[in-house]
């Protein structure tokens, strides 16, 4: 292709005519390095105007218009199911005034062109569900000033003014002259029209495709066996392998008698790297059967001993001590000694694993001079660095490929790399295409999970029944603190790191009219356990501590936990909106033969969501969950009915943690190994679930994790109406719940 | 050497004989839309028919497949049930990650053919050795009922 040069570096698309025709837009600030990023969060206004300065995008080469009138638009964010392939080429679409039928979409290279303007341009980063709100106003930009493109080059070849033009479908129409021509005609010639700093945006009003619910681009693939993830890639001379890791994090193999191993048939060789003893086989079978010919003594000088009952009663005496504080507002002290009453409650919250349906898998293609690499992530930026380190490589000696992802749910998002470390450390010995397979097993027992939590609640009741204090303490790891790890911190040293707050954002959003109110928390970082967001993050257990504390605060002043939240929330216009909503569609209050509803709400992530669920409980204490009931706001709703599957993913994901989700350690090993002692949710055991989105028009919220927190409260404070019993600790099995 | 006949064609297999079905779908036949999931038949990732059966592949050994005839994800278009869970999963959008979809629409498949209207308990028991951890459960319970309903 030849790369026109008339453009300035300042400007942010650079156009190029494909080879053959067509129009190749590419955007960004022209470099490969991401230092000059100016900061462009995601608009605010949700109106019309852009507001991101033009040299500040940093969304690369991201659009093909064919001669044919095919669009294909490369998409920064990693799909993991939430439809990203989707909506982010809707929004491209929209400003361009695409035809949709004619779009398709593909995952993008790994470059700074592609990184997510939510983590200020620096990162390919598919986590705190950002990828809408990352890329949204960059997106509609690009769209626009494409459109302008070809406008001018249609006014152009017609000799009449462009603002006699208009676009519709994938057509520039002039009306006054009778005459069309489609974007795949004009595209050549739109290639060498300057392009326009500042285009104008469309009012929302005028949305033909945002807003619109719209089949996912990856359905027919999906369901016909042509979808490739990481786990299906398959190159020429590819051998496989398995990890014998140590039973305990961190232990280091030391005596490795591998001749079993290398006697099976298919074995190729065994290598002893960091994370621990690779078989490297023709097939997969061979490999794991290689593995379990393997016998290692480990040396478990550094191995982490955590033990789940010990860890608890450590959390337990620190929810004792003050931690660090979040959020302080007025003085509670006082307020609690003034207090008529001040009633408190402590909550406990286990490790739990993603367990994506697709184990993590890598494979590296490295020849001792150059690299290739295929896995699905959220978060190749960092895997690319990584790798770099482990197979001593510039960055521009690798190329990865982003695959994607069969679920995510933040396991895939991890800032250390583990995966791709490990699997970059196998092909450094091989020298040969090799893919690492996790087995369920190892997917299962091998940590970054989400972190246990202790919670202790406390709220002051003054003589008047309002609630005059409010505390919430948290005891957890900090998953955040990955990102500061040492080496990382020498990678990005001319980078500044990402905003961060709202990885971990130990505030829930507690958003209720409570004058003083004290959250601290207690971060612990602990290497030996490795601990990584998992969906919804700490908003699982801070919100269920929470949002069933003040349900035990309603009965307490003998209100309707409804009307009780609702009078609470007079200054949260979008909170009670949700909750107005969702005991609306509930019928709450008008529940019926033995059916209990609980209720609950909260926001985060520039969205909101509340919900109802409803259960009956058997004498037996068998639960029968009939349905869940959810109201969400997410400012802008790009594809409804992926607003809704989201939910609905969400509510099924919560309450399969909510029920079963436990990793327990012991003495350091972990307990756990496959879904028959890992259960998640099934079929037979999935409520009616029913969604309704509240359009308020805000600018897009995220929707990937915020149907999960508020699941366990509803559960739990429906459960309590049923039962009179409060719940303290997840998952309910504890509690000799089960479920019907 | 084993010789085993997958959608229609007989291919001849160099494998052990306690190499699953899974894996030589996947890495001898290079036939990658039947997934592995967990290895234990816990997760019906894996899920082929087998003389039209709904079976694990993942812990069914090669040596076991003898004369059998065995339809994957790739060939079930062929069927005329198939092809309309296949369309419906479309329409209904029900694939969120996809990962686990092509051994729900084998299981689906299997029940349809056997059950024209099936009720919900009948879903449930077809259905729920398939996990799906991007819960689609309620679109996939849905797509068959509207299958049921409208096309059988």
């Amino acid at each position: 292709m030849t790369e026109l040069d008339k453009i300035s570096r300042r400007d942010f698309i650079r156009v190029s005519v494909l080879a053959g025709g067509g129009l190749l837009v590419a955007c960004g600030g022209g470099g490969s390095s991401s230092r000059s990023n100016a900061p462009s969060g995601p608009g605010d206004n949700g109106g019309g105007t852009p507001v991101t300065p033009a040299d500040a995008f940093q969304v690369g080469e991201f659009m093909r218009i064919s001669t044919d009138n095919k669009i294909t638009v490369l998409v920064g964010a990693s799909e993991i199911g939430q439809g990203a392939l989707t909506s982010i080429p809707m929004i491209v679409a929209e400003e361009l005034d695409a035809d949709w039928s004619q779009v398709t979409a593909e995952m993008s290279p790994v470059a700074a062109n592609f990184n997510n303007p939510y983590f200020q341009n620096l990162l390919q980063f598919t986590v705190a569900s950002s990828a809408i709100r990352g890329y949204f106003q960059g997106q509609r930009s690009v769209g626009a000033a494409v459109r302008q493109m070809l406008i001018n080059a249609a006014a152009k070849r017609w000799g009449v003014e462009a603002d006699t033009l208009r676009t519709e479908a994938s057509f520039v129409i002039d009306d006054i002259g009778g005459r069309r021509a489609s974007y795949g005609e004009l595209s050549s010639a739109a290639a060498e029209e300057p392009i326009p700093n500042n285009p104008p945006l469309k009012d929302p009003a005028a949305y033909r495709i945002i807003g619109s619910s719209q089949q996912r681009l990856d359905a027919a693939d999906k369901t016909n066996g042509s979808f490739r993830y990481g786990m299906d890639v398959d190159i020429p001379n590819m051998l496989t392998a398995v990890i014998a890791r140590p039973p305990r994090f961190n232990g280091q193999a030391l005596n490795v008698d591998d001749n079993a191993a290398l006697a099976v048939p298919g074995v190729r060789s065994v290598h002893t790297i960091l994370g621990g003893v690779a078989v490297v086989a023709d097939d997969f079978w061979s490999a794991d059967k290689g593995r379990k010919a393997l016998i290692v003594q480990w040396n478990e000088l550094l191995a982490g001993r955590t033990d789940s009952d010990t860890q608890r009663n450590a959390y337990n005496l620190r929810l004792n001590l003050p931690g660090l504080p979040i959020r302080t507002d007025g003085l509670v002290l006082l307020a609690q000694t003034l207090a008529s009453e001040t009633i408190s409650a402590d909550y406990y919250f286990p490790f739990m694993a993603h367990a994506a349906m697709e184990p993590l898998n890598v494979v590296v293609d490295y020849d001792g001079s150059s690299a290739e690499i295929w896995t699905g992530t959220q978060s190749a930026t960092l895997d690319k660095i990584f790798a770099g380190l482990i197979l001593g490589l510039l960055p521009d000696q690798i190329t990865f490929h982003m695959m994607p992802s069969g679920g995510g749910f933040g396991r895939r998002g991890n800032p250390l790399a583990d995966f791709v470390r490990d699997a970059c450390a196998v092909a450094k010995a091989v020298r040969q295409p090799v893919k690492v397979i996790w087995t369920r097993e190892d997917d299962m027992k091998g940590g970054f999970y989400r972190p246990a939590a202790a919670v202790r609640v406390s709220a002051s009741i003054d003589s008047a029944n309002n609630i005059s204090a409010w505390t919430h303490r948290s005891v957890t790891q900090d998953v955040t603190a990955l990102l500061y790890a040492e080496n990382l911190l020498d990678s990005l040293a001319d980078f500044t790191l990402p905003p961060l707050k709202e990885l971990t954002d130990f505030e829930t959003g507690m958003p209720y009219k409570i004058d003083n109110v004290l959250m601290d928390a207690h971060l612990t970082v602990n290497l030996a356990m490795p601990a990584l967001w998992m969906r919804s993050v700490n908003k699982f257990s801070d919100v269920f501590a929470q949002e069933t504390f003040i349900d035990e605060l309603a009965m307490k002043v003998g209100k309707n936990p409804y009307n009780f939240r609702r009078d609470l929330l007079s200054e949260k216009p979008r909170h009670r909106a949700v909750l107005d909503a969702v005991a609306d569609a509930a019928g709450w209050g008008f529940s019926s033969g033995g059916i209990s509803q609980g209720i609950a709400v909260m926001g985060h992530w520039n969205s909101f969501v509340a919900q109802v669920v409803e259960v009956s409980v058997s004498a037996n204490r068998e639960l029968t969950i009939h349905r869940v009931v959810s109201a969400v706001d997410c400012g802008t709703a790009i594809n409804p009915d992926l607003v809704i599957a989201q939910v609905e993913s969400a509510v099924i994901f919560a309450l399969s943690s909510i029920l079963f989700g436990e990793i327990l350690l012991e003495d350091g090993v972990v307990q756990q190994s496959n879904f028959d002692d890992y259960p998640v949710l099934r079929m037979y055991q999935t409520p009616v679930i029913e969604t309704v989105i509240v359009n308020s028009g805000n600018p897009v919220g995220g929707v990937g994790e915020l149907g999960v927190p508020c699941v366990g409260p509803a559960l739990a404070n429906a459960i309590f109406e049923a039962t009179n019993e409060r719940i303290r600790e997840l998952p309910l099995t504890r509690s000799n719940f089960k479920i019907a | 050497m084993f010789t085993i006949r997958v959608n229609g064609v007989e291919h001849t297999v160099d494998a052990s004989e306690d190499k699953p079905l899974l894996w030589v779908l996947r890495e001898n036949l290079k036939l990658t839309g039947t997934k592995y999931g967990c290895g234990q038949a816990l997760c019906g990732s894996c899920t082929v028919h087998v003389d039209g059966q709904p079976t694990r592949s993942c812990v069914m050994p090669i040596s076991a497949v003898g004369n059998k005839q065995i339809r994957t994800i790739e060939d079930i278009n062929t069927e005329h049930i198939g092809s309309l869970v296949q369309q419906t999963w479309q329409t209904l959008n029900v694939p969120q990650c996809g990962y686990c979809q092509s051994g729900q629409i084998m299981a689906a498949t299997a029940l349809l053919k056997n059950n024209a209207s099936p009720s919900d308990q009948d879903i449930d028991k077809a259905m729920s050795g398939n996990i799906c951890r991007c819960g689609t459960y309620p679109r996939i319970r849905k797509a068959i009922h509207k299958i049921a309903a409208e096309q059988l």
